[in-house]
């Protein structure tokens, strides 16, 4: 966990990342599909925030948008920003907004990702070497060029392409030949950094996994490989899409370890895409919850965890199998995720929730704000008559649950 | 190489109640591997290594461990989709027999009298998977089904769901026609399901709706033991918690028997009465579930049980948890001794530190050294002449050696120098059994019985 | 996300098991119409399915739509009056060859020749392809290793080449022409089947049916051999089209009979006349050939696509 205290929450000036009103559109041959729907959360420098959802709620469509990954088509930005501050100079790019070239600068520069398959995201024809390498290249080619003692402002003409990993063959053998003495200086930063980014990690042995191949390695130091590549060129925030996912839960505690640390030394923002709620505990800030497609609730981790609100969110709590709850008592939440191809106007819960009533199959509940610094889309928090609806419409009022729930207790 | 079950403390046997459904005893499966134009058999996967365990009835038996353990292979061995290359598989053995059996097991056949012959031949012929009578192997087929991690997977994608769940009783001729679908119209009820979802194929369902037809089809026979092999792990919580609480419905009214296979610490937890916890094809420890959990009796159940993410607890601090290092070793050529040693945080000297271990801490920690080695004879896992680049080199490895203070160091027992040349010997342990430690419990851990338990040895790294 | 399709429901009087057989195939068959739907959905295989059905028409109307030639209907009735007749002379739509045997009368009967090729080639194939790679998969061990040796000596050789060489050595004729294809061909299928059976084998279902104790006969009828058809089929009707192809081929190197009314060998016979500017009898042939195995390359294309696992089961 970051340094960053709650108080902080009202001073709207210093965010690092705002989603701002996003909806992502799927256009498939059975209907469009509403991925995303209008979501809106911020990310503060150095914090983590957890979001937290089931298969289909939209958390990874909603962190690939954040650096513009969707593909389009089938996929659609219908509506909102992504705005990413720089902390230092306060201006602002919309992701979804500005030039590809822009957007492909900022990608690996200053919002990196990690993936749940390590095996995919790595090239396995590809040294790790190389493919560090080729970071490096993109992003620093002229901190590499001073490193070896070139000027940038001079530099022979294929050096610049020979920097940015750029470079094909040819005009390599080239540059090798002509500029034997520079040509192995920039190698030598180039290798520097690379093996300077790998030992950040943990990697033991960096210069033999250097000159490795995936395959060659396992699944932990797959993971610590591409936090090293994310994290190479100092990111001010790291999108980690169920990184540990798909490790056993010995490696997964070292790789959370790791990722932790690295944002302690380093001030990295991290937004954890997870379903795995008991994970969200140990490290994260502040927590969000997608429901098909929308965001329920937020606020701290562990007050969320401590008195959620919304029903699902209390629901997906219960439900989690612990020694204190009586052998087949999980609370399982009836039903399941509606299709979300051109859904009506309604809260998508309702149809599962204990609490729902008329209202909530008519209207979209929208983000009420609750002390301390949360919120929760749920009509049971809102005024009747700000609906323009009659009282017995909306479900039970409440203002703030204090919930000493069974998981609240401590064994 | 067997180890009877010594009875401790209250005279309860470690892990049954009344009988066992299955009692494994030192269960083997090794794969060749095989290399060259020939095929030659060079090694083997060692994915269960000999494994002791009892099933007791009525209750459920978790078993927990980290991919590659062989839990998976464990659980497709019990039920008969995979046969064991060595070691006996028992089923159904009451205490008299099972009494029996544990005696005669170690008695070779020649020294067997005429009455003894005809007990064991008894014993096989009704008992032992590989050598039952095939009406005893209905029998055995019929009381032990499985349920697939991927129900997905494991559902017939051209069949509808009338054929998937009836066809067992079409296998065992149980019934036909309209009983025959009467029969799975009651099985899809058992499950959550209805008549409307007969006619239906696989990919209609949703995956916790493939789940409960999993489970419908193993229920049809009316088994009395099911081999559950991660069943929720593919699935969201909510639906987790849905296909749990059916599984504890189905135990109760039906009076199954469960081996829950998983990897999620907090799933066996709430499902299981005992547990086992298994690692490279060995089990580390196995006790009733509580105890386990509150009081491990092996630092690899520790480890498993300080990494996983709880929403308990007030301590957010884990420097005082136990963490692994290094990563799992190739089953092929696993760890001498204790498997864990290599990576365990506790070990000590007695843990079968082998010279292989040597190179990979030296790798780390002094490269320089581990360069200079420039040929290696073996002459056992535990002695070796190394001969380095150098007489500076050597001499620099043998002060490190001598002079180290690690559990691996204490496990020298000859080193000599000569020249360039390194001669190292090390204490030759071998295999560590499972032996009980305490009343009901077992540990494959040599700390497990010491006074200070499982604890960093006090001349700790 | 999956969602029940509420394609069939069984109300409460029709729980009635006697009805639930008949609904059952009637369900079965809806899948199948399902998956007919999803094939057609594509322009290009509708084309194929048009350009097939056409030819199928020709074929079975052969006597109707022309007179059949006595005594043998495969020959071209000369009219010698009028060899080398441009198309539309005299009465001969497509022209003459050199012999004077009509060009549409050689088109729509060897169209029968064509379907008789590639079906029988293509159905003997696929029963033995289909037995020789079932048996080499389930038995596996020295079985396998044996057959498929056997099966990659075959696969060594060229189609072409090799077909040619058979039906060379058994002597020039329709006949020998079949022969020679399914001789070659078969090995293909053996391949194709036995490597999906290996890939189906290892699927937690076929483990399920074991678990079950089914017999291996009918875990092979039941849940391998439905589950590895697929490539089978799709590579089956692309052969429907390659095999006139190289059928074609073999008979314009003169491997059939003379003045058969086969497409190559038309295509054969109006070689020498392509000089002389007697273009018709090569090129109407020619295009004959071009749309068959075109038409069919298109369904076997379609099939390949909606049959995908990937889409397949939506």
């Amino acid at each position: 966990m970051s340094n960053v205290s709650v108080s902080d929450v009202n001073n709207s000036e210093d965010w690092l990342l705002r989603v701002d009103d996003l909806s992502v559109h799927f256009h498939t041959p059975r209907g469009v599909v509403q991925a995303v729907d209008h979501v809106s959360f911020e990310v503060r420098p150095g914090e983590t925030l957890a979001l937290v959802g089931e298969t289909g709620c939209g958390k990874s469509v909603t962190a690939r948008s954040i650096m513009k990954l969707v593909p389009e088509p089938p996929g659609d930005y219908a509506s909102g920003k992504v705005m990413l501050r720089n902390p230092a100079t306060g201006a602002v790019i919309d992701m979804l907004a500005a030039p590809m070239d822009q957007v492909r600068a900022t990608r690996g520069d200053r919002i990196a990702m990690i993936f749940q398959d390590p095996g995919k995201a790595l090239n396995p024809s590809l040294t790790i070497g190389r493919q560090l390498a080729e970071v490096f290249g993109e992003h620093r080619a002229q901190m590499l060029l001073t490193n070896a003692g070139i000027d940038p402002a001079k530099a022979p003409l294929g050096s610049k392409s020979v920097a940015s990993q750029r470079a094909g063959v040819i005009r390599r053998s080239f540059f090798n030949l002509t500029h034997r003495g520079q040509s192995r200086a920039l190698q030598a930063a180039v290798d520097a950094s690379v093996i300077d980014a790998l030992s950040d990690t943990g990697i033991p042995n960096p210069r033999k996994v250097m000159s490795s191949y995936p395959h060659e390695l396992s699944g932990g130091m797959k993971q610590r490989v591409m936090i090293a590549q994310a994290l190479a060129c100092d990111p001010d925030l790291l999108i980690a899409d169920e990184p540990t996912t798909a490790l056993d839960v010995t490696i997964q505690a070292r790789i959370l370890d790791l990722i932790n640390d690295m944002q302690q030394r380093r001030g990295t923002a991290i937004l954890y895409i997870t379903h795995d709620l008991s994970l969200v505990r140990q490290f994260a800030d502040r927590l969000a919850v997608m429901y098909a497609g929308r965001l329920v609730e937020s606020g701290p981790a562990l007050e969320v965890l401590r008195s959620p609100q919304h029903p699902y969110t209390q629901g997906l709590l219960a439900a989690i199998p612990r020694a204190g709850t009586p052998r087949g008592q999980l609370a399982a939440i009836a039903g399941s995720v509606p299709q979300l191809i051109d859904p009506p106007p309604q809260c998508h819960f309702s149809s599962r929730c204990s609490f729902s009533a008329q209202a909530c199959t008519n209207h979209v509940p929208g983000l009420i704000p609750l002390p301390v610094a949360r919120e929760v889309a749920c009509l049971r928090f809102t005024d009747a008559a700000s609906l323009g609806v009659n009282q017995e419409q909306m479900p039970s009022h409440v203002d703030l649950i204090e919930v000493e729930s069974a998981e609240a207790v401590s064994s | 190489m067997s180890i009877t079950e010594q009875q401790l403390g209250n005279g309860q046997p470690a892990t049954t109640s009344k009988s066992d459904v299955m009692t494994l005893r030192d269960v083997t499966v090794h794969y060749p591997v095989k290399e060259g134009v020939l095929q030659r058999v060079t090694g083997a996967v060692r994915a269960v290594d000999g494994v002791d365990l009892s099933i007791p009835r009525g209750q459920t038996l978790g078993l927990v461990g980290e991919s590659g353990c062989g839990k998976t292979t464990l659980g497709r061995v019990i039920a008969g989709l995979v046969p064991a290359t060595g070691g006996d598989i028992w089923f159904d053995l009451d205490e008299a027999a099972k009494a029996q059996m544990e005696r005669l097991r170690s008695v070779p056949e020649k020294s067997m009298s005429a009455e003894d012959k005809t007990i064991w031949s008894h014993l096989e012929a009704n008992h032992r998977l590989g050598s039952m009578t095939r009406e005893r192997q209905r029998v055995y087929r019929r009381n032990c089904q499985f349920v697939f991690q991927d129900a997905f997977a494991s559902l017939n994608p051209r069949q509808l769901v009338r054929d998937i769940v009836g066809r067992p009783l079409r296998v065992y001729h149980e019934a036909s026609g309209e009983d025959l679908d009467l029969k799975v119209i009651n099985l899809l009820e058992r499950v959550g399901l209805g008549p409307q979802h007969l006619l239906r194929y696989p990919h209609q369902f949703s995956g916790g709706q493939r789940q409960r037809i999993s489970i419908a089809r193993a229920l049809a026979l009316n088994p009395e033991f099911v081999v559950l092999d991660e069943p929720t792990s593919a699935l969201d919580v909510s639906v987790q918690a849905q296909i749990l609480n059916l599984l504890v419905e189905l135990q109760e009214d039906l009076g199954l028997t469960y081996l829950f296979i998983t990897h999620d610490l907090g799933v066996v937890q709430h499902m299981s009465d005992y547990l086992a916890v298994m690692y490279l094809g060995r089990i580390a420890e196995i006790g009733p579930t509580a105890e386990v959990f509150h009081d491990p009796l092996h630092p690899y159940t520790k480890v498993l049980r300080d990494s996983n993410p709880s929403l308990e607890g007030d301590e957010l601090d884990h420097s005082a948890h136990l963490r692994l290092t290094g990563t799992v070793p190739n089953p092929i050529d696993p760890p001498q001794g204790c498997r864990l040693h290599p990576r365990c945080p506790v070990s000590t000297s007695e843990c079968g530190w082998q010279v292989d271990d040597m190179f990979l801490s030296l790798e780390t920690s002094t490269p320089a050294s581990f360069e200079a080695i420039s040929r290696v004879e073996r002459s056992s896992p535990f002695a070796a002449q190394l001969v380095m680049d150098d007489d500076v080199a050597a001499l620099e490895l043998f002060t490190e050696i001598q002079n180290s203070r690690s559990p691996f160091g204490g496990a020298v027992e000859n080193i000599e120098l000569d020249g360039a040349n390194v001669s190292i010997r090390l204490r030759e342990v071998e295999e560590i059994p499972l032996i009980p430690v305490a009343p009901g419990r077992m540990s494959s851990c040599l700390l497990a019985g010491r006074p200070d338990g499982i604890r960093p040895p006090a001349e700790s790294r | 996300m999956t969602m029940t399709s509420e394609n069939v429901t069984i109300s409460s009087e029709s729980q009635h098991p006697r009805k639930l057989r008949s609904r059952a195939s009637s369900v079965r068959w809806a899948r199948r119409r399902e998956v007919m739907r999803e094939v057609l959905r594509n322009p290009l295989t509708v084309i194929g399915v048009v350009i097939i059905t056409l030819f199928l028409l020709m074929a079975a109307m052969a006597p109707l739509l022309t007179e059949a030639n006595q005594p043998d209907p495969y020959q071209s009735p000369r009219d010698w009056a009028n060899i080398d007749a441009a198309p539309g002379v005299e009465g001969h739509v497509l022209g003459t060859d050199s012999t004077g045997g009509d060009v549409l009368y050689g088109i729509i009967w060897g169209s029968r020749l064509s379907l008789q090729l590639s079906l029988t080639v293509v159905i003997s194939t696929l029963i033995i392809g289909t037995f020789v790679g079932s048996v080499a998969a389930m038995r596996g061990g020295r079985i396998d290793n044996f057959l498929m040796r056997v099966v990659d000596v075959f696969l060594a050789i060229p189609e072409l080449i090799f077909a040619l060489a058979i039906a060379a050595i058994l002597g020039p004729s329709f006949r020998n022409i079949i022969l020679a294809l399914a001789v070659v061909f078969w090995v293909k299928y053996a391949r194709i089947i036995r490597g999906e059976i290996i890939r189906v084998k290892q699927t937690d279902y076929v483990a399920a049916a074991r678990v079950v104790g089914d017999s291996t006969w009918n875990v092979y009828r039941k849940d391998v051999l439905p589950n590895a058809v697929t490539p089978l089929v799709v590579q089956a009707t692309l052969d429907m089209g390659n095999v006139v192809l190289i059928g074609a081929a073999l008979s314009y190197i003169g491997l059939a009979q003379a003045g058969l009314t086969e497409w190559g060998a038309m295509v054969s016979a109006g070689q020498s006349g392509i000089l002389a500017g007697q273009w018709w009898v090569s090129t109407f042939a020619g295009v004959a050939i071009l749309l068959w195995a075109l038409a069919f390359n298109l369904v076997g294309d379609g099939l390949r696509d909606a049959l995908d696992p990937k889409t397949e089961g939506r």
